[in-house]
């Protein structure tokens, strides 16, 4: 899903900045507002951010396509530390990423943001939410919102392509045809993140939920 | 011969305890993954090239431009720049690893 500079127009790049940044601004006020309430919120936000840069990095082999993919991590970092602060993780991740490893580009950073940050990380996010709300067990909470967080982002990632680069074929082909390119190979990995994401929320657990309020517990339980 | 321990006396502290040997079980089990899964691709001489560098391969067949990340890290210099990135990445989270699953005082 890391797009690199030269493939969407200056228009487009843009316009992906500019729908991220409707999401990064809360993200920033949600940390503001958490961090005044919680001590280990700063330390706990650093670390889920090395988290997502490292597993949003980790090129794992497929060898039933014969191709490399990386999980992304959002959907964790989402319910752990937030939705919108989870968008805030992403900027800075994608930006250290396109500097340092050659992972993306500088000008696509608002399209690939808003793939893994916000598409991937809010839609892991709200299927969490809906599961416990019907109280499914932690773990499978946990894992549906890894796998659906996965996949999200790299159907995102396509229709960004997508919208940009159909010309004259269908929309809804094209998107398609972008997301062949990943999805073979995504889906085991999308796996491996489910699994991922259900053994991490439930080491917390049973843990440090006390380091979760909200999420794992109730606010002053 | 190790006598045990008086009641009282400080217990000596255990290095390759069972996190350790977990973390180690699961790494080594991981890397033969990564290992059979490579050697697979490389008998069926498969690319093993990146999802992310196929489809934008394919986005450029429409742009007919160029494509590149913001910074090209050829050879070697990537497989230096990750280990780089993932050793202090590993050093900040070993670092703050104990506040968030070390068992709290209270918590059972």
């Amino acid at each position: 899903m890391h797009i690199e500079d030269g493939i969407l127009s200056l228009g487009a790049c843009a316009a992906w900045y500019g729908a991220s940044a409707a999401f990064v601004g809360p993200g920033i006020v949600q940390i503001r507002h958490r961090i005044k309430a919680n001590l280990s919120y700063k330390p706990f936000l650093a670390m889920v951010g090395v988290a997502v840069f490292v597993i949003s990095a980790m090129h794992l082999p497929v060898p039933v396509t014969g191709s490399c993919s990386h999980p992304c991590g959002t959907a964790l970092a989402a319910i752990l530390v937030g939705p919108w602060a989870a968008t805030v993780l992403s900027v800075i991740v994608l930006f250290l990423q396109a500097l340092f490893l050659g992972h993306g580009g500088i000008t696509t950073i608002g399209a690939n943001t808003f793939s893994m940050g916000i598409a991937g990380g809010l839609s892991g996010y709200a299927l969490w939410k809906l599961l416990r709300g019907m109280r499914a067990p932690l773990w499978l909470a946990a894992a549906a919102a890894g796998l659906v967080g996965d996949l999200v982002t790299y159907l995102a990632s396509a229709l960004e392509l997508a919208l940009s680069l159909h010309g004259q074929i269908p929309l809804v082909k094209q998107w398609m045809i972008f997301f062949m390119g990943y999805g073979p190979t995504q889906l085991p990995l999308a796996v491996v993140e489910a699994a991922f994401t259900a053994v991490v929320l439930q080491a917390m657990a049973s843990r440090r939920p006390d380091l979760l309020p909200g999420v794992i517990v109730k606010k002053g339980a | 011969m190790c006598s045990p321990s008086r009641p009282g006396q400080p217990q000596p502290e255990r290095f390759f305890d069972g996190f350790t040997r977990a973390m180690l079980i699961t790494m080594v089990l991981l890397l033969m993954g990564i290992f059979a899964s490579a050697s697979y691709m490389s008998q069926h001489k498969m690319a093993a090239t990146g999802t992310d560098d196929k489809v934008n391969n394919l986005a450029t067949v429409a742009t007919h431009g160029e494509h590149h990340p913001f910074i090209e890290l050829p050879g070697d210099a990537q497989l230096g720049a990750f280990s780089v990135a993932n050793f202090f990445a590993g050093i900040i989270v070993g670092y703050q690893w104990l506040r968030l699953f070390g068992k709290a005082k209270g918590t059972r």
